[in-house]
């Protein structure tokens, strides 16, 4: 009988430990709705609000919200509204790790309410800085990478991420900062990454991260593909 | 921790006498609240009774938003912001006198300032506007405008007496002063060095607000 407990309390550890590992830490689950997420969903974001409580965020992210091209600090203009969210949230409840970030999106900085409105703002903005891209145009090995991983399975064909999923958009993001994070992710110290992002990265060499990085450095703007599509 | 020219000293010193004077009176009761001329002439020993103070020491209260102004008030009340000049004062103002003079003291109109090094408030102009990559401090503009106008929630800047703007940085650097929102300004403070702070200090004072 004692045989048999703790063989129960060993699988429902070794079960919770598997939980734990694919979700990167803090024994949060991908995905799982966290309230302050859900909170601002049913909200709603009003860009005009938006753009005046993004003021907190101009310090680091500049006021047109293109970041660094050094990578420092992302490029957030044409991020879904869904995905800047879903960030801004689990960075304040700690589940994404950015300890620099957390004081400027945590209350009474930011509320609930001003994440929702920062998000709608930035979905619609344009960003006429040129990006970070690699030293040397790789975008044909990086284009055959993306496509041979599947990368595009959630990240889209023109990477455009996912709005529906909360998928980033990785088209035109500075370099550096998407080598940054797939080291992030890849080591865990993200926090938030979705389980196959973590063991697909696994799979690529450093030399295939930098293609694939600059790939995407060197795509459009998602959005002004879909206007180019639907003309 | 180091203050620039003793300022606690200084300005101890500076509102000696009117401390004093106050120490004889009797305590507020809420409903014999002094009336606002009564008031400025306590408030303004230290901080003029235009609100801009001219002891480098103390801060320039003019121009500062009414809920910004409010909120120190109460912080100096409840002791979750420190001094030893405004915790002596602070017993004797009501709390419902804050809303009156918070107002009074965000109409008047902010002085400007004159750089004392103008190379090296222009190091802080530079750290000012664009922030500190390296070490990951964001530029001061974002928060608290390109002009330092500031908002409800981050203090106008521009003006402001250079060696308060020090002194309250080395706070946040050091821990001491704590009511910022979350650790935002003490997470801020903590990434600059002593000569990045007596540079942008250098620099707010002379700024001016934009028409």
């Amino acid at each position: 009988m004692k045989k048999y407990i703790s063989l129960v309390f060993g699988l429902m550890f070794a079960s919770q430990a598997t939980l734990v590992l694919a979700a990167g830490g803090k024994g949060h689950v991908w995905g799982q709705m966290i309230p302050e997420r859900a909170e601002a969903i049913r909200l709603g974001g009003d860009p005009v609000r938006g753009e005046e409580a993004f003021r907190g965020c101009r310090g680091c992210h500049k006021s047109d919200a293109a970041g660094l091209k050094d990578g420092t600090y992302p490029r957030l203009t044409g991020q879904h509204a869904s995905v800047l969210v879903k960030q801004m949230t689990e960075i304040r409840a700690g589940i994404r790790h950015n300890p620099k970030m957390l004081p400027f999106v945590e209350d009474p900085a930011i509320s609930v309410q001003e994440i929702a409105d920062i998000a709608a703002y930035l979905s619609k903005l344009e960003s006429t800085r040129e990006n970070g891209k690699g030293a040397e145009d790789q975008s044909a090995r990086g284009k055959k990478l993306f496509t041979d991983h599947k990368c595009y399975t959630c990240h889209g064909v023109n990477g455009e991420g996912n709005a529906e999923k909360a998928y980033p958009a990785v088209a035109a993001q500075h370099y550096e900062y998407l080598l940054r994070e797939m080291k992030f992710i890849e080591k865990g110290t993200r926090g938030n990454a979705h389980p196959d992002m973590v063991k697909a990265i696994a799979k690529f060499s450093q030399e295939d991260r930098e293609a694939v990085a600059d790939y995407l450095s060197r795509l459009p703007d998602f959005r002004t593909v879909a206007a180019t599509a639907s003309k | 921790m180091r203050y620039k020219n003793q300022s606690i000293g200084r300005a101890i010193r500076a509102c000696g006498a009117l401390v004093g004077l106050l120490f004889l009176s009797a305590p507020v009761h809420a409903d014999d609240i002094p009336p606002l001329e009564e008031r400025l002439q306590l408030c303004g020993g230290c901080h003029n009774p235009d609100g801009n103070s001219i002891i480098p020491e103390n801060p320039k209260l003019a121009g500062l938003d009414e809920k910004y102004i409010a909120r120190q008030l109460a912080d100096f009340k409840a002791g979750t912001r420190q001094s030893p000049v405004m915790g002596s004062i602070i017993p004797m103002v009501d709390e419902k006198e804050f809303k009156s003079l918070a107002a009074y003291f965000s109409k008047q109109t902010r002085s400007g300032g004159v750089a004392a090094d103008a190379k090296l408030a222009a190091q802080g102009k530079e750290i000012f506007n664009e922030g500190i990559t390296g070490s990951a401090v964001p530029a001061c503009a974002g928060c608290h405008g390109e002009d330092g106008s500031g908002s409800d929630k981050f203090p106008r800047l521009n003006g402001q007496n250079s060696v308060y703007v020090v002194n309250q940085l080395l706070s946040f650097k050091s821990g001491a002063r704590t009511n910022d929102s979350k650790g935002l300004m003490r997470s801020v403070a903590k990434r600059m060095n002593e000569k990045e702070i007596d540079a942008v200090a250098e620099y707010v004072t002379t700024l001016k607000e934009a028409k």
